[in-house]
C-alpha cells in the first residue's frame, strides 16, 4: 500500500511537471500601438473567456516597439500604427509576410483641455500664437506624431507650429499632456479623443484632407506560440472584433 | 576660589550626579574612579551641559540656577576648559589655536601677558607649527596656553596627563604648577591619579557613583604625599 | 559632434550646475540642522528627502509634474506670480536634477557634519566663541572637504538625470533635451553610432567630476 502511494504521488508530480510548458504555451504576447489600447484589452478580454488562452499586452509606441522586437523581445504578434515600422520589420525578415493584413484605420483630430476657451473652425488656426504649446507624439518616430506633422506641412503651417511643440513619447502621453492642461493643444487620433474626459476636440479632420492611417497586424517570425497568436490573430479579423473597434472610433477595412 | 555646588543634581540615563558642596582652594582636584562622574561635573561647570536642578557659584559669580531659571551660557563664563583629548583645532595653526579665544588688547580682564605664557609654558619654537605635527607633551603644553591666553577666571583641567606615559607626565607636571604659582589661575583639576593631585592640588573633592564622599586636603585622603597609596576607609 | 551636441551639453552642463548652486545654501543648511539639532518633525523630514534616492525616479517625476504643471500647486503659483510656466521648459530641467540630488547632498554634508568631534566646538564655546562665531570658525571650515564632496557628488547626479527630467520637462530639441535624454532619444530613432558618441561624452563628464572631487578633496585636506 504504501508502496503504491508513493508511486502515484510520484506519477502526479511529474505529470503535473510535464504539464507546466503546456500551460504557459496558451499565452500570446502581442505588442501593440498605444492608440489600440483600450479597444484591444476589451477584444482580448472577451477572446480569452471563449477561447482560454491568455493574452498579454505590451502597449507603447510603435517605434518603441519595433525597437524592441529588432532586439529581440519575445513578442509574438506585432500590431502597428503606421506601414513604415511593418516594412522595417518584414525586411528585416522579422514578421512573416503571409499573415500581414490591413484591418483597420484612424483619424486625426485637435484637441484642446476641457476648459480650454480655444475654438477652430480650421486647423490653420492652431497657428494662432495665442496657442502657446501643442503636443504631438515624436514627429521623427512616433506615428501620431509622424502623421500629424504631414499633415501641418500638407496644409502649410508647420513651420509657424515647430517652435511651439512639445514632443511626447507616445500619443497616450500627447494626451495626457492636453488633458492636464500642461499644453494648449494636442494633435491625437480620433479613437483617443473619445476615450478622454478631460479633453475636447476643438476639430475633426476630414477623412480626405488627413494623412493615410493604416494599422497593418502580423505574426512575428520565430514566435513559440505561433498557433495560438495565429488563432488570436484571425479573431481580430472576425465581425464582432471589428464591430468592438468600432465602438471606440476605429476605422474598419470591410 | 569659592567653589559652591547647592543641590546639584544631573540625570544621565542610569548615572546620577548629586552634589551638595563648599569648597574653597587654589587649586581643587576631582578625585575618583572611572564613572564616578568627574567628567560630567566639569562640564556642568562649564556650561556644555544642563543639569536637571541645583546651583553653580564660582566666587560671586552664578553660573546657574534652576531656582531663578539663571543659566550663563559657556562663552559667558569664562572658563579655560582642556577636556581628555585637549580638542585643539586640527584646522588652525598652533598661533591660531592660541590667539583663538583671547580677548581684545583694551579689555579690563585680560590680565595675562600672552608672551610670559609662551615662555612660561616654553612654547615659542612651536608657534607656526601646525597641530599634526606636535608631539604629546607639545599638544598638551599648546592646549594649556590656549585656556590660560583666554584670561579665564578658573581653568578646568580633565584628566590633563592620563594619556601620557610616567616619564613625560613628571616632565609637564612642573608647567602646572608654574600656572598655579605664576598666573595664579584657580584650577578644578580631574584626576583617577593620586600622584596628580598630590602634587598640585590643595583641596580635594572624593567622588564615587555621582556622590561626593569627603572634600579635604590631599595629605587627609593619600598615605603619603608621593605613594598611590590611599588612606584607609577612603573608599 | 556638431552643433546641437554641444548645445545639448551647454545645457546639460548650465542646467546642473545651476541645481547644485540652489540647493547648495539649503541642503547645507538642512544638514546642519539633521546633524545638530533634534526637532519636532525631524523623522518626518528626513523621509521625505531620502525619497527621491529610493523611490523610482519616473514616480518622483510624476509628483513633481503634479506639483509644477499649469494646474498645479506651484506652477499655478508661479504663473500667477511671475507670469512663467515650469514645465516643458529648462526650469523644469533644473527642477527635476535639483531634486533627485538634493538627498545625495544632504547625505553626504550631514556626515561631514556628524564627523567632527563636538569636544572641538565645546572648547571654543568655552574660549568664548559664541554659536554663530564656533559655526562659521570651526564647523563650517572642518566640514569643507565634506560640502565639495556633497557639491560635485549631486552635480555628477544632476548631469545623468533621466526619469524625472523627461516626465517634467519632456523632450524638446534644443529647450529641454539634456544629454541623457539625447542618447535614449538616438536610440529610440535607431541612431545608435550617435548615441555611443553622446555616452562617450557623457562617460568623460562623470570622470572629470570625480577627478576634480577628488583632487579638491586633496587640496582641502593640505590646508
Amino acid at each position: 500500500m504504501k508502496y503504491f502511494m508513493k508511486t502515484l504521488t510520484k506519477s502526479a508530480i511529474l505529470l503535473l511537471l510535464m504539464a507546466l510548458p503546456n500551460l504557459k504555451a496558451d499565452e500570446v504576447e502581442v505588442f501593440a500601438a498605444a492608440s489600440l489600447t483600450d479597444a484591444l484589452k476589451e477584444v482580448a478580454t472577451t477572446y480569452e473567456k471563449s477561447s482560454g488562452d491568455k493574452i498579454i499586452f505590451n502597449f507603447a509606441a510603435s517605434s518603441t516597439l519595433e525597437l524592441q522586437i529588432k532586439a529581440g523581445a519575445p513578442a509574438d504578434i506585432f500590431f502597428s500604427a503606421d506601414e513604415p515600422k511593418m516594412n522595417d520589420l518584414e525586411k528585416a525578415g522579422l514578421v512573416i509576410k503571409e499573415t500581414r493584413r490591413d484591418l483597420l484605420s484612424n483619424s486625426l483630430v485637435i484637441i484642446v483641455p476641457n476648459d480650454s476657451a480655444v475654438t477652430l473652425t480650421s486647423a490653420a488656426q492652431l497657428a494662432d500664437p495665442k496657442i502657446k504649446t501643442i503636443a504631438l507624439g515624436q514627429t521623427q518616430s512616433v506615428p501620431a506624431g509622424i502623421y500629424a506633422k504631414e499633415y501641418l506641412q500638407k496644409i502649410g503651417i508647420w513651420s509657424q507650429v515647430e517652435a511651439r511643440v512639445i514632443p511626447m513619447e507616445n500619443v497616450r502621453a500627447a494626451l495626457a499632456a492636453v488633458e492636464t492642461g500642461n499644453a494648449d493643444a494636442g494633435i491625437v487620433y480620433k479613437t483617443d479623443a473619445l476615450h478622454s474626459h478631460k479633453a475636447k476636440t476643438a476639430y475633426e479632420v476630414p477623412l480626405a484632407e488627413g494623412p493615410a492611417i493604416a494599422y497593418p497586424i502580423a505574426l512575428i517570425s520565430g514566435s513559440h506560440h505561433a498557433v495560438v497568436a495565429k488563432k488570436f490573430l484571425d479573431y481580430l479579423s472576425e465581425i464582432d472584433s471589428l464591430k468592438t473597434f468600432e465602438k471606440y472610433g476605429f476605422i474598419t477595412k470591410k | 576660589m569659592k567653589l559652591l555646588l547647592k543641590k546639584l543634581q544631573l540625570h544621565l540615563g542610569t548615572f546620577h550626579l548629586e552634589l551638595d558642596l563648599e569648597v574653597s582652594g587654589q587649586v581643587i582636584g576631582i578625585f575618583g574612579n572611572s564613572g564616578a562622574g568627574k567628567t560630567s561635573l566639569l562640564e556642568v561647570v562649564a556650561g556644555l551641559r544642563k543639569p536637571t536642578s541645583g546651583l553653580i557659584q564660582i566666587d560671586d559669580q552664578v553660573f546657574m540656577d534652576t531656582g531663578t531659571r539663571l543659566f550663563l551660557a559657556p562663552e559667558r563664563r569664562s572658563v579655560g576648559y582642556v577636556p581628555q583629548d585637549l580638542a585643539l583645532f586640527p584646522h588652525l595653526s598652533v598661533r591660531k589655536n592660541l590667539d583663538y579665544g583671547r580677548k581684545p588688547e583694551s579689555s579690563a580682564s585680560c590680565s595675562i601677558n600672552p608672551n610670559h605664557v609662551v615662555e612660561v609654558l616654553e612654547i615659542e619654537s612651536l608657534l607656526g607649527r601646525s597641530i599634526a605635527d606636535l608631539s604629546g607633551g607639545q599638544r598638551q603644553r599648546v592646549a594649556f596656553a590656549r585656556a590660560l591666553l583666554s584670561s579665564p577666571r578658573l581653568l578646568l583641567m580633565d584628566e590633563p596627563l592620563s594619556s601620557l606615559d610616567h616619564d613625560l607626565k613628571w616632565k609637564i607636571i612642573p608647567y602646572l604648577q608654574r600656572i598655579r604659582d605664576e598666573f595664579k589661575i584657580p584650577m578644578l583639576y580631574v584626576s583617577h591619579a593620586p600622584d596628580e593631585v598630590a602634587a598640585l592640588c590643595d583641596q580635594v573633592i572624593v567622588l564615587r557613583n555621582g556622590e561626593c564622599l569627603r572634600t579635604s586636603r590631599p595629605t587627609e585622603i593619600f598615605e603619603t604625599t608621593t605613594s598611590m597609596v590611599l588612606k584607609p576607609g577612603i573608599f | 559632434m556638431n552643433a546641437d551636441d554641444a548645445q545639448v551639453i551647454g545645457l546639460t552642463l548650465g542646467a546642473a550646475g545651476l541645481s547644485t548652486l540652489l540647493i547648495f545654501p539649503f541642503g547645507v543648511a538642512l544638514a546642519w540642522l539633521l546633524a545638530r539639532k533634534v526637532w519636532l518633525g525631524k523623522s518626518l523630514v528626513e523621509t521625505l528627502v531620502a525619497l527621491p534616492l529610493v523611490m523610482p525616479p519616473v514616480a518622483t517625476g510624476l509628483i513633481l509634474l503634479n506639483l509644477l504643471g499649469r494646474r498645479g500647486p506651484v506652477g499655478e503659483f508661479v504663473k500667477n506670480v511671475f507670469g512663467t510656466e515650469i514645465v516643458f521648459t529648462w526650469k523644469a530641467v533644473v527642477a527635476a536634477m535639483a531634486v533627485m540630488s538634493f538627498p545625495f547632498l544632504v547625505r553626504t554634508v550631514r556626515l561631514a557634519f556628524e564627523e567632527i568631534n563636538p569636544r572641538l566646538e565645546q572648547a571654543a564655546r568655552t574660549l568664548g566663541a559664541g554659536p554663530v562665531r564656533v559655526l562659521w570658525t570651526i564647523t563650517l571650515p572642518l566640514a569643507l572637504r565634506g560640502m565639495i564632496a556633497g557639491a560635485v557628488w549631486s552635480f555628477a547626479r544632476a548631469l545623468g538625470e533621466f526619469g524625472a527630467t523627461i516626465l517634467v520637462a519632456g523632450n524638446i530639441p534644443g529647450r529641454t533635451t539634456t544629454l541623457s535624454v539625447a542618447i535614449y532619444n538616438d536610440i529610440q530613432l535607431g541612431q545608435d553610432e550617435h548615441a555611443y558618441q553622446l555616452l562617450c561624452i557623457s562617460a568623460i563628464l562623470a570622470f572629470a567630476a570625480i577627478v576634480f572631487s577628488n583632487q579638491f578633496s586633496r587640496w582641502g585636506g593640505q590646508r
